[in-house]
Order: structure tokens, then sequence, then C-alpha cells
């Protein structure tokens, strides 16, 4: 605006750069997280003299990794204040799709594959369909249905049985390697490049903490909120379907209940990784560390033959813990 | 300008159409159970061994846990909560409840009984502190303490199932025995459902429920403690796992690790067919325990219709969602016919 | 009469960064009917509160029969005899009559506990039956009219023994014969000795119900008279503190052709038959009493809402939106009335508030350049004159009236032809709202055409071309410049013709 108002003010200048904080830096989240991965594997270490070399370390993030994909959706999902625990059952659903189109339908391999992403994909959308057309039901209620709903399909599809006898070439996933480097570790770390900087670094990923903040007030600023939610929970059914082929492939069969409590180890992994569960507050280079500190607490945990039960009551506190601690410092403000 | 002006010159191109929806809102009690009638005789039309004593009883015992949770699941979904974690709340009394009497076989079944509901309170009580003193969200908290009291009871039990014959007669008989002719589960469901009745409809702590619910501003303006409401119902909660937990050891005559696993979403899945509102406030014991009851025979006559028992999560799903946006589609028709009714 | 029930001395209540009561006085007799005036912001609602005990004074004294009180929560106010009624209504709209009125103060068995239904569904029908009213008790709150649940809140109220009830703004919502029905009920309740605070905006509530009046103003208190010894001038000069034309800007935009056109808008239960033009580089006033379906129309003009009938011309071409983006898109730019709830994102800094809605314009190839959009930021805060350090400040930290910069800011980042303001000085300081009015008449004088939402009388006529009233719905008149007058905007918004100086109300 020029003119009259120019004359009538004294303008005051605003500071247009950031300053760096050193105190800031060092008082972020991501740093506690990095000492209790290191807390993590130092304990392994005197666990297990089997887990500190590279070999147990690669290997072991082949094991781990699959379920991690979906971390990057779920928090942007958490960011936008909003859940998805149906995620478990779209991996089911999906991966028992695949499995149904190449040995029951006769199509190949490829063809199944991309047949698995699409049921994500379309899982992913009807979730968000209901969620953004019916805004009085919580996103709790709509996933917890489509939870059940999706794992039923996948039960009325394969009753009990498993489907396996994949062709050789699609075990590449889950075992393969490129220069000595798993696969599925390559596919993670371009996937969470990509997540990351979606989040960080574009205008869609600004949307999504607007909304996780302020919907509303998103809503009046021209964010058209309900196609980003659509595309995120798009996204996070993409992302359960990729699960679900990484899954297939390292197990050489699917059956209906497969994946079964994946959304809780997503939605901990999340929140560990400094989402607010309240909203509009994370950053996924805190997920990526989460996802270590749970994968290699479990595969330790393996290795000196903990029982898989501990380690869900262990993922459990973590979770709780990664929620109190925050609203403990709010308390104290 | 005057306003009758105004009026006279009014274009009628609105469509003014009622919606026929809102009408299900007022008689949904009444619908649910002529529904339940219509499935009952189509379903014994299929297969005349459906309506036997011996089926009933057993449809009766089978539900009567269910209406048990449900009842207060009520409670928690009212004040616009969730728990996730009765499944396991239950499974891990169910254990503990049946190593001990294992260990202990002079036991009596009541003591056996207040032990499960007393670690089932225990266990809601963390719940409740959870989400009302540091204020975690119902589904976080109630995911999270799901899995650690599975995990619980996977350590409790060391991956060992409780077998019956481990087991001492006289609790077996908490679920078997009779009392004067009637199953003693249903005894125990009716004595539930009279307690609730009271509390709910006759305490102030369970009117303040659904005040809570209903409007939490007004609450707190009314000097209604929100944290104290959110222990009560959880607790409560925990208290009815507890219970379940060890009526259903005694039903199934097992405790396993994966007891239950799941069971939830029945539970919910019934409070939702039942007319309890998600956005909290509203929820009828009436409509719950014919929910529970409609998801009960459900469960009982796919098998006897010849479906296949893994159809049953796909169903339970479908209804799910169905009876949830048929509960929105109302609201919206009543909304709708309210606007209609404003003069403008 | 004249034995005092209520005393406020000094009170003083500071929020984060806002003085909401400064040393605030108030005196309050038995069987008076005593009415709290001001404008939105005065300080009115937490004058209630600290009242109620919803909020504890800073400083201060409360006396309640010559003893110093200080109430810890609402339950103690209560206890003291003191109810309020609230502007928004409060209740629980999914339980019955019964339970609204008795919530809180329960009727129990003394021995069991038990809640005694038959005595409280009696009792309520008695109390409801002693106001003039036939509400079924045992119905759901939730189906009752706005008035009928207005009438229960004062039963509710007299179910307390309440001596001191506080009615705020009870009539915002009810047609003049519910408001009539209102007026019969609280003096009723005056003649049998209750002490009532009256809260409302209009004039005419005061004139008919009350005999002393206490004015509010900036968090101040004003003064205290009694209500035949003020004049209605005066009344208004204490309220709002300046002399109407005083603080606005002189108009300098020329007005040119017209760029935008709503005809017989329709949304069902909110607004029907809504027609006004608005040209370029004009300024239309559209006030209305609260309820009057102006914050609907145009949340419709933005695509916020959906109509139902109706047609919407810009640039003499009818457009449709689906939602705001492809509002904004068109060329409508719209100002929320709650910059808290709708308008900010209160926890980021100013700039990223402002580039929101245009966060296109700094993605390149999908990336966004943060260093051009701070630096975009930056021209447009030192441009509206926000005052803060950096762009980086939180908007949370900022003062009503540059919060409000910061939005005003969002919509110039767009290539609009229309901005619509809906309340912009609504919670803003009087030093900030004069260098709003800049910019609302800097904004004409761009070329935007401005639609200027409010309730406050002097902005409306100070600073619109033309004005457009609605009432109950529609839009009964669009005044040229030589018909705006005060009485005539006020009449037209009533519906009825000034009487004298005695149905005057100002619809803030």
């Amino acid at each position: 605006m020029a003119s009259k108002m120019e004359e009538t003010y004294v303008h005051r200048k605003l500071e247009a750069h950031k300053p760096f904080s050193t105190k800031q830096f060092f008082l972020q989240w991501e740093w506690l997280l990095v000492l209790i991965l290191i807390g993590v594997m130092v304990l392994n270490t005197l666990l297990s003299p089997y887990f500190l070399n590279v070999t147990s370390l690669r290997d072991a993030t082949m094991i781990f990794l699959d379920k991690s994909f979906i971390v990057f959706p779920m928090a942007f999902i958490m960011i936008m204040r909003e859940i998805d625990i149906s995620v478990g059952s779209t991996v089911a659903l999906s991966s028992v799709v695949m499995a149904t189109a190449y040995n029951v339908l006769g199509m190949p391999m490829e063809v199944a594959v991309i047949i698995c992403l699409l049921v994500g994909a379309l899982c992913g959308l009807l979730n968000g369909l209901l969620i953004t057309k019916f805004p009085e039901l919580s996103a709790v209620i709509v996933t917890l249905a489509t939870m059940i709903l999706y794992r039923g399909i996948a039960y009325i599809i394969l009753e009990d049985q498993a489907s396996g006898n994949f062709p050789e070439w699609f075990g590449f996933f889950g075992w393969g390697y490129i220069f000595g480097v798993p696969f599925i570790l390559i596919v993670f770390v371009i996937i969470a490049v990509v997540f990351g900087l979606l989040l960080h670094k574009t205008s869609f990923g600004r949307r999504v903490f607007a909304i996780g903040h302020n919907d509303v007030a998103s809503k009046f600023s021209g964010v058209n909120v309900n196609r980003t939610k659509l595309i995120v929970y798009t996204l996070a059914g993409v992302m359960a379907a990729l699960t679900a082929v990484f899954l297939a492939s390292r197990m050489g069969s699917t059956r209906p209940n497969i994946a079964n409590g994946y959304e809780l180890d997503v939605i901990a992994m999340a929140a560990l990784g400094g989402i607010s569960t309240a909203g509009g507050k994370g950053r996924l280079i805190g997920t990526v560390i989460a996802i270590f500190i749970i994968g290699y607490l479990q595969y330790g945990l393996g290795l000196i033959n903990i029982p898989s039960q501990t380690l869900m009551i262990i993922i459990g506190a973590l979770l709780l813990f990664a929620v109190i601690v925050p609203k403990v410092k709010e308390m104290r403000r | 300008m005057s306003t009758s002006m105004m009026d006279e010159t009014l274009p009628t191109n609105i469509e003014k159409k009622e919606s026929k929806l809102a009408k299900i809102g007022q008689f949904r009690e009444i619908g649910l159970l002529v529904f339940i009638v219509i499935l009952v005789i189509a379903v014994q039309l299929r297969n005349s061994s459906f309506l036997t004593l011996e089926n009933i009883s057993d449809m009766a015992t089978n539900t009567a846990i269910l209406s048990i949770l449900a009842v207060g699941m009520m409670l928690v979904l009212v004040t616009r909560g969730i728990d996730l974690s009765i499944g396991a709340t239950l499974a891990l009394s169910g254990m503990i409840v049946a190593q001990f009497v294992s260990n202990h076989s002079g036991t009596s079944p009541i003591v056996a009984i207040l032990m499960g509901i007393g670690i089932g309170i225990l266990c809601g009580l963390v719940i409740g502190g959870l989400v009302s003193y540091l204020g975690v969200l119902p589904i976080i908290a109630t995911l999270a303490m799901m899995n650690i009291f599975r995990g619980l009871t996977y350590m409790v039990s060391n991956g060992k199932w409780i077998s019956s014959y481990q087991m001492p007669e006289s609790f077996v008989g908490i679920a078997t025995s009779k009392l004067l002719g009637v199953n003693t589960l249903i005894i125990i469901a009716l004595i539930v459902y009279a307690f609730a009745i009271y509390f709910i409809g006759h305490t102030r702590t369970g009117r303040q429920i659904y005040a809570v619910g209903s409007n939490p501003e007004s609450a707190k303006v009314t000097g209604i403690s929100e944290k104290k409401v959110f222990i009560i119902v959880y607790t409560l909660m925990g208290g009815l796992s507890g219970l379940s937990g060890v009526l259903w050891v005694s039903k199934f005559a097992s405790a396993q690790g994966d007891t239950a696993t799941g069971y939830e979403l029945s539970v919910i899945a019934a409070c939702i067919l039942g007319g309890v509102s998600i956005a909290g406030g509203a929820g009828k014991l009436s409509g719950v325990i014919l929910g529970a009851f409609l998801i009960g025979i459900l469960n009982n006559a796919l098998p006897l219709l010849n479906v296949s028992p893994f159809w049953q999560k796909g169903i339970e799903g479908s209804i799910i969602l169905a009876a949830v946006l048929l509960n929105v589609m109302v609201k919206r028709g009543v909304e709708r016919n309210n606007l209609l009714k404003r003069r403008v | 009469m004249g034995e005092t029930v209520l005393e406020l001395r000094g009170i003083t209540k500071k929020f984060p960064g806002v003085t909401a009561l400064n040393n605030v006085s108030f005196v309050l007799e038995k069987g008076q009917i005593h009415a709290l005036m001001g404008e939105n912001g005065a300080g009115k609602s937490t004058f209630i509160k600290v009242i109620t005990g919803v909020h504890k004074p800073d400083e201060g004294a409360m006396i309640l029969d010559g003893k110093i009180v200080s109430f810890a929560n609402p339950n103690e106010a209560k206890a003291a005899g003191i109810a309020a009624i609230y502007q928004h209504v409060t209740n629980y709209p999914d339980l019955n009559v019964t339970e609204n009125i008795f919530m809180g103060h329960e009727k129990v068995s003394p021995t069991t506990k038990r809640l005694l239904w038959k005595e409280m569904h009696e009792e309520a029908k008695r109390i409801l039956q002693s106001l003039g009213s036939s509400i079924n008790p045992k119905q759901d709150m939730g189906t009752l009219s706005v008035a009928q649940q207005q009438i229960v809140e004062i039963a509710k109220a007299i179910s307390t023994n309440a001596r001191i009830i506080i009615m705020d703004e009870p009539t915002a919502a009810l047609t003049a014969r519910e408001s009539e029905e209102l007026y019969r009920i609280a003096e009723d309740l005056r003649d049998r000795g209750t002490a009532i605070i009256f809260i409302s905006h209009r004039f005419e509530d005061m004139y008919r119900l009350a005999s002393q009046v206490t004015v509010l103003r900036d968090a101040n208190y004003i003064g205290s008279w009694a209500v035949n010894d003020i004049s209605n001038d005066n009344l208004i000069v204490a309220m709002v503190g300046r002399e109407i034309n005083q603080v606005f800007p002189s108009k300098t935009h020329d007005i040119g052709e017209e760029i935008f056109r709503v005809e017989s808008l329709g949304k069902v239960g909110y607004f029907a038959d809504v027609s006004f033009t608005l040209r370029k580089g004009e300024i239309l006033g559209l006030t209305g009493l609260v309820g009057a379906g102006r914050t609907e129309l145009c949340e419709t003009l933005f695509g916020i809402e959906k109509y139902d009938s109706g047609f919407i011309y810009l640039h003499g071409k009818e457009i449709k939106f689906k939602n705001p983006k492809d509002a904004m898109k068109q060329g409508i730019g719209y100002l929320p009335e709650d910059r808290q709830k709708q308008g900010l994102i209160l926890p980021w800094g100013i700039g990223r508030n402002i580039t929101l809605p245009t966060l296109e314009s700094f993605t390149k190839g999908g990336w966004l350049h943060e260093k051009t959009e701070s630096l975009k930021a930056k021209e447009l805060a030192e441009k509206l004159n926000v005052k803060a350090q950096s762009v980086f400040d939180l908007v949370s930290s900022l003062s009503g009236g540059n919060q409000q910069k910061v939005s005003v800011a969002k919509l110039l980042m767009t290539d609009l032809d229309i901005i619509i303001l809906d309340e912009p000085t609504k919670g803003v300081d009087i030093g900030a709202k004069s260098a709003i009015y800049e910019i609302i008449n800097e904004l004409a004088y761009q070329g935007y055409g401005v639609i200027l939402v409010s309730s406050e009388m002097p902005e409306v006529i100070g600073l619109s071309d033309r004005v457009a009233i609605m009432r109950e719905g529609r839009m009964v008149k669009v005044m040229d410049p030589q018909e705006i007058t005060q009485e005539s905007i006020l009449a037209a918004a009533m519906g009825e013709m000034p009487q004298g100086g005695e149905t005057i109300c100002l619809p803030v």
C-alpha cells in the first residue's frame, strides 16, 4: 500500500532473518532421542556380543523397517490433529488382495503389486472421504470402523489360509541388497527424504501444519482443508500397501491376521519422534530416530530371547512417555 | 420499510423438504427392537434350531458379557472418550484370577469375582489418571495401555494356558451354574443393569457424567469436576472389564494370553448400534443392551445360516460404519428440520 | 429500598497482555434492576465472571451484604446467592429441563443420596409456572426454542434462591414479543426483592427495565447514573467516549463502476432474498442486530457456507465457488469476525500467517522459498505498521490491534476485487482502531470494493458510503449517503420507527 499511509506513520522496521540460537538448538527433542538411541545401542551391546557389528545392524534394519514406511504419513496425519488406526488392517487387506491376484486370479506378480498399492490407496481414500464428508465423526471412530472392515474383508477373501508361493524375484523387496546395502534401507531413505522435504520444504507441508494448529483459520485462509486431508489419508493407505509388499516379500506369504497391531507401533514411533498428538508440531527427523530406537530395541531384545510380549509393554510405555513428557513440561510452565 | 411488504414479495424457490430420517431419531429403541424381531423371525425361518431353548439360553449367556462391557463403554463414550484397552484388561484379570484359583482350589467364587473386579479397577484407574490428570488423549492412552495389559497377561502366564482341568469346579460353576433356574451369568448381567440404572439415573455422579459429555464448558461453570468424572468412567469401565474377565474365563473354561483380543470393537459396535452419540452426552441403557443383543444374535445366527465365520468381522465393520453414518444422517435431518422451522 | 446487597470496589483484572478491568466500582441495591452498558470489549463479560467467581480479581474488594467475600469458584458464588444467565445459553442440550434447572444443586434423599426426581420435576414445574411458562420439565433442553431456554435459565437461577441475578444480553436472540415476556419476568423478580444486573446493548431494554445504569468503557469505570438523570446522547458519549466522526479519516476515495452484485441470495434458516450491489472503491457498511444473519451472509459470499438460492455476479459475470480458496481466486477476500479462532494461527509467527493464503506465489517447482516469503511478509507488515521486532514474532504475543493488522495483511497478498471485513475493530483498543479505520479507507482508495460488517454505529456511519441493514435474515434497507443517520439505521435494524429517544438502541 502506498500513498497516504506512509506519510501518516513512522514505519517500524521488522527483522526478516531468524537469528541462530545455540541454546534453542540444543534444547531440541531430537537430541534426547539421540541419547536414547545411544542408550539402546549400549544396552544391546552389553547384553549381547552379537549385536554390535555391521552385518548384524544392517540385517536388523531389514526386519523392522517395513512398518516404518507408514510412520511418515502417520506423522502428517497426527500433525493435522487426526489419527488413523486402520493402517494395520490396510496392510493386511492389500497384501491379501495381492496374493489372491497372483495365486487365484493368475495375474502377473508385477500387476499384483500394482493392485496392492491401488487397494491401499483406495482404503486410505475411503478413510479420507468419510472423515471429510462427515466432519461430525471423529477420525477415531471412522478408522476404527474401517479397521474392522478392512481386516474383515481380508478374512472373507482368504479365510484363515496363508497365501504365498510368490515368484523368486519378489523376495528381493524383503531380502535384496544393492551394493551391499539392503534394498529396504534404500527405499526407506528415499521415502524419508521425500516425506521430509514434502513436510518441511513445500507449501503442502506448510498447510498440513496450519491445519493441525487451527483448521478453521486455515479454511478461512484459503487452505483446501478437505483436499489436504484426503491426500494425506490416501498417502497413508499407499504407504501401508508398500509395507504390505515388503512384509509379504520378507515373510514369503501373507494371511489375514498379518500386521496386527501395527497401528500402535506406528503411532508410538511417530509420537516418540516428537509428533505432538495435540497437532501442529513435529519434525520428521525425530521420527526417523524413533524408528531406529524402537527397531533396534526390538532386535536387541530378540537376540537375548526376551519375548515379544515384553516388547509390547515397552512400546506402550514409550508411547506414554512420549505423550506425557510434553504435558508435564506444559504444566510446569 | 415494513417487514410485511418484504414477506409478500418473497420468492419461494427454496426447496422446503423435511427430512424423514429425523423421525428415526425419536424411535431408535423401538426401531432396533423391531429390527431384532424381524431378524430373529428371518433366521428362524431359515433354521428352526435357532429358537430352541438351548440356543436362546446360549445366546443370552454369550451376550451377557458383551452387554456388561457395553454398559461401561457407553459411559466412556458419553464423556466423548473411548477405551480400546478393555479386551486386554479382561484378559489380564481373567488370567491372574485363573492362576490364583488353580493354585488355591478352595477359593470361593465370590472372592474370585471380587479379585477380578479389583484388578480391573486398578487398570481403569491408571487409564483414568492418564486421561484426566495428564491430559493424554483417550485413544492414545488406551492404545498404549492395551499393549501394556496384553503384554502383562503374557508375562504373568509365561505364554501358558490355564485350562478347565486346572480350575476348581466352583470357579467354572460361576458361568454354568443356575440360580432359581436362571444362568448365573444372566443374573450377574441383570445385577449390573440394575446398578447402572440406579447409578446413571438416580445419582448425582451419574448425571454429572452426562453433563460433562453434553457440554463440558457448562459443566465447568456449574462446578462439576471433569477430572473426577473421567476417573470414574474409566475406573468403572476397568471394573466391569475385570468382572467380565472372570466370567469369560469361567465360561470358556480357559485363560489364554490372547483372550478377547479385539473384543473392544464388538463392544463399541454394540454401543454405536444402541444409539450412543460419539459426540458425547447421549446414550441410553436400553439402547445399548438392545445393541449388544443384536450383535449377540448376529454372531449366533451367522453359523446357523451357514455363513462362514470369517464373514463375521466384515459384517461387524459394515454395521458399525452404517450405524455411525445413519446417526449422522439422522442428526443432520433434525438440524435441517429445525432450520426450516426458523422463519427467515 | 436502597439497601446495598453487593458492592465492588476498585476491581482490577489483568490477563496476559490485556487489562480487562481497571479499577472498576459498582453498587447494587436490593430490588433494583441495574443496567450495565458498554461497547464490545469494554470489560462487561470479565466483570460478570469476577462476580460469579469464574475469575479472581487481581486487586480490589467485593462486598456482599456488608462482608468482604472472595469466591474461589463458581459454586461459592452460587452458594452466596449469585446466579448468572449467560449471553450464549450454556446448558445441556441432551438433558431434560429439570436436570438443567437443578444441575449442581440437585434434590437428593438425605439418607440414600438418591436423586428425588419426582420432587425436582414438581419444583421445576412450579417455578416455570410462576414464570408464566408451560414448558414440560421432562422435555429435552435441546428441543426448546432459544427464548424457552432463556426462561429455563432463569428458572435455574430462581431454584438456587439467588438474590442477585445477572442477565448477560438475554434479549439478544429474542423477538420483540419474547423480550416483552422476559421484561415481565425480570420485573416480577425485582418486585420479589431480587437484585438484577442487566447487560444489554439495547437502549430499549435499559429504559424499559432499569432504574440505574453503570457504564464501562475500555476496561474502565466511567460512571453510574439513575436512568432518568442521563440523556441518551450523554450515555452514548459515555459508552463510546468520543463524538461520532471525530476519529474517522475523511473520505478521499473515488467510487467507480459497479463490480459486485448479489441477487436474491438465500440460505435456509439463515437468510433469504438478499440483494445488493457494490462499486469499485466503495465502502458498503453492513449492519443489524446480533443474529440478523450478517456473518452467515458474509461466510456464504466467501464460500465457507453454501447458498440455496440466488446469484452472485462479479464484473457482470455470474460466479460460483466451492470453497474459500475458489472465492479468493475469483477476487473475494474475507476478514473473519473471530480473529483468534478463524483469522490467525496463533502459535505461528507474523510472516507465516501473512503468507498462508498465497503460499503458491513463493513456490517454485514445488519448493517453498522461505527467504522471499519472509521478505514479502516483512514488507506488508511494515506497510501496515505492525508493532513487533521480527516477522518471526509469534502472533499470539501481539495486541489485538496488531493481530488485526496481520489479518488484513493476509488479504493484501492476493489479487482481490472485493474485501469483506467482519467486525474489524472488535476487541481492539481505541488507538489501534483509528489505525484500522485508516487502513479501511486506504483499501477503498486503492480501488477495492469494501463490505464493512460492523455493529458499532459510529464506525458504520463514519466510514461507509452506503449502509445496508439486515434484520432477521433479510436485507431490509440499503441507504444512500443522504439517508444515513443513527436513528434511521436503528429503526431499520429494529424493525420499528423510533418514537422520540425511547426506542434507541445501539446494536452492538
